[in-house]
């Protein structure tokens, strides 16, 4: 698990970001797939596609159901609530609309399609920057972690300063959040900062 | 396990006899007397009951129950719906919870409200105006209600018989007791002619002495002072401090120049007197002509309130004293609002760049201070920071520096603002766990 592919990834999501790109596809291994979700679930990116070569359609162009059955939908699910949890086997409301995305066989054309986001004239993701490298790798425990998360240093890491700033760590429950390492008490090794 | 265990458990009623008790250690290991545990403290402080006592007390004074004449008042503005409405929230909240942690929002996200009520307003909050349409009908209890005669102008006789009476009337409120009868002491008897004038005056200006009725429902509609011409007006203060400080438009010089830039912010001139100003970087420049050197004087002016605006400013003149002034005024336009944590230090750290220059500035706990250079430090004192840190790790060239901590004291990204471009909540964890009692 070299660390060299993954700081390429920071820098080239820092570079996208600044080039107001919507979309952008990055390599796929395990450790990349796993981060990004996290990135997601922080709110950093919008959308983690696996695809091929080309990038998936985006939504607007994806097709939509037609705004009758959407009508009829609404006017089902106001009667009927609970309609909107489906049971196993059983479409009240219509079949879902699934969205095929190609995926090459060989896993070396594979890539992971990211959808970046924007807010006020402003990259959501600006900065991301890895903290172990791949010389040199920092593995933190979660007493360091509740210093860093409260903007201390420790182990010679800088603290979370920036307002919103997250750190992933890989820990032996998968990719998690700083925070979330200090709430479930498991330390780790660092692997970027993010804000 | 047995089926019938959880039945037992069920019918049985658990006695103290049948909880398992801790069995005493049999043996010891350990040839020395094991160490007592340390007293555990409570995690939440314990409360002495006089002390909760006096906190109810407080709490009913600052927020005393409605009592009835209050109740009839709001029977007759809302509906019962919207009683019963403010009965359930008034139960809902607790007033000790509301005096301990209850305080109003003074945070840029607060509810745009055009007033909260808490002060009168003299200009808005008049009596309203009555006309003379009003006087034709008027409402007795709920229905409307029109007196049988309308009123007229009074004659000679009725207007004196009028004033006397009203007259009496108003003389009877300033001397509720009645008239000391006897000895009255000179300064007595000057403050009861006093009276007398002041109530004889009161009464000419009387509209029941104008006009007269049979009705006399009408005429204590005419005594309503919301019918007076007479309402009461803005509250002119009158003091010495007032007197010395009022001055006539005309006896000011006025600039232009300031004057635009009062119309351009809308404010008055007083406003620019709680302003901080201070002129940080002056030096000479040149411009090389064909004709020769050109030497003129460039200023740098911060400007702030004190209290989260800060603006800097650059002015350049052959004449020195107009270049600074030109300093001054382009600082006082350029002010821009900072935003603050807790109106002491900035949201996070924050770095930027401007030319050679970079600045880094670090927020700081409460009490830390402004450990900064002279120049970050007059920025910050002008805009209200209280603690703050900063390195200027690169050139230190001084008008660059300044213009460097300004842009980054105004392009801060708020923890708001954060929060909405991730889609994420995000709570300040510090106002909430000290419950709000910081700033």
């Amino acid at each position: 698990m070299s660390l060299v592919n993954l700081a390429h990834v920071c820098s080239h999501m820092q570079n996208a970001s600044k080039a107001r790109l919507g979309l952008t596809s990055i390599p796929v291994s395990k450790l990349h797939v796993n981060l990004m979700l996290g990135l997601q679930r922080e709110g950093f990116i919008s959308t983690v596609t696996l695809g091929g070569a080309t990038p998936p359609k985006p939504f607007l162009l994806q097709a939509q159901p037609d705004p009758e059955q959407l009508e009829k939908m609404a006017a089902r699910l106001k009667e009927e609530p609970w309609n909107a949890y489906p049971v196993e086997g059983h479409a009240p409301l219509g079949k879902e609309l699934v969205q095929e995305v190609h995926v090459p066989e060989n896993p070396a054309r594979r890539r992971l399609w990211l959808g970046l986001k924007y807010w006020n004239n402003e990259p959501v993701l600006k900065n991301m920057k890895l903290i172990s490298k791949p010389t040199r790798r920092i593995w933190l425990t979660s007493e360091d972690l509740g210093k860093i998360t409260r903007t201390r240093e420790s182990s010679y890491v800088k603290g979370l300063t920036h307002p919103g700033e997250c750190m992933f760590m890989t820990t032996d429950r998968g990719i998690l959040e700083a925070r979330d390492c200090v709430e479930r008490r498991i330390g780790g090794m660092a692997l970027c900062r993010v804000w | 396990m047995s089926v019938c265990r959880p039945a037992r458990c069920l019918f049985l009623r658990t006695t103290c006899n049948a909880l398992p008790k801790p069995t005493p250690p049999k043996r010891t290991f350990h040839s020395t007397a094991p160490r007592p545990a340390r007293r555990r403290r409570p995690h939440y402080p314990s409360i002495k009951a006089e002390d909760l006592q006096l906190l109810n007390q407080a709490a009913e004074t600052t927020f005393p129950k409605y009592d009835t004449s209050e109740t009839s008042l709001a029977s007759k503005k809302y509906t019962p719906a919207q009683i019963a409405a403010i009965k359930a929230a008034e139960a809902v909240i607790d007033p000790r919870d509301l005096y301990t942690q209850g305080q109003e929002r003074t945070d840029p996200w607060l509810l745009p409200y055009k007033d909260d009520l808490t002060r009168v307003d003299p200009v808005t909050d008049h009596a309203e105006k009555r006309s003379a349409d009003d006087l034709a009908s008027y409402m007795r209890g709920d229905r409307l209600y029109t007196p049988r005669k309308e009123f007229r102008k009074a004659n000679e006789v009725e207007r004196d018989e009028a004033i006397a009476r009203i007259a009496t009337e108003n003389l009877s409120k300033l001397y509720p007791s009645g008239i000391p009868e006897g000895g009255m002491d000179k300064k007595q008897q000057a403050q009861f002619e006093e009276a007398i004038e002041a109530a004889m005056t009161q009464a000419a200006l009387d509209p029941r002495v104008t006009y007269w009725s049979k009705d006399p429902k009408v005429s204590e509609v005419l005594a309503d002072p919301r019918h007076s011409a007479f309402l009461p007006d803005l509250p002119r203060i009158e003091n010495r401090m007032a007197r010395m400080t009022r001055r006539l438009s005309t006896e000011e010089e006025e600039d232009p120049r300031q004057k635009r830039l009062l119309q351009y912010l809308d404010w008055d001139k007083t406003d620019l007197r709680n302003l901080r100003i201070k002129t940080l970087v002056t030096h000479g420049v040149t411009n090389q002509t064909r004709m020769g050197k050109i030497r003129s004087l460039y200023y740098l002016t911060i400007a702030g309130n004190g209290n989260g605006l800060l603006g800097v400013g650059e002015g350049k003149s052959v004449e020195p004293e107009e270049g600074r002034k030109q300093s001054v005024m382009a600082a006082i336009r350029n002010m821009r609002p900072i935003p603050r944590y807790e109106n002491r230090t900035t949201f996070g750290d924050l770095e930027r760049k401007v030319g050679a220059t970079k600045v880094r500035l670090y927020s700081r706990p409460p009490g830390f201070g402004l450990r900064v250079q002279h120049l970050i430090f007059e920025l910050a004192r002008a805009a209200g920071l209280q603690d703050l840190s900063a390195r200027t790790p690169r050139s230190r060239n001084k008008m660059n520096v300044i213009k460097a901590t300004w842009e980054a004291l105004c392009n801060q990204k708020l923890p708001d603002e954060v929060a909405r471009a991730r889609g994420k909540k995000m709570v300040d964890v510090r106002k909430v766990y000290y419950g709000g009692s910081v700033h």
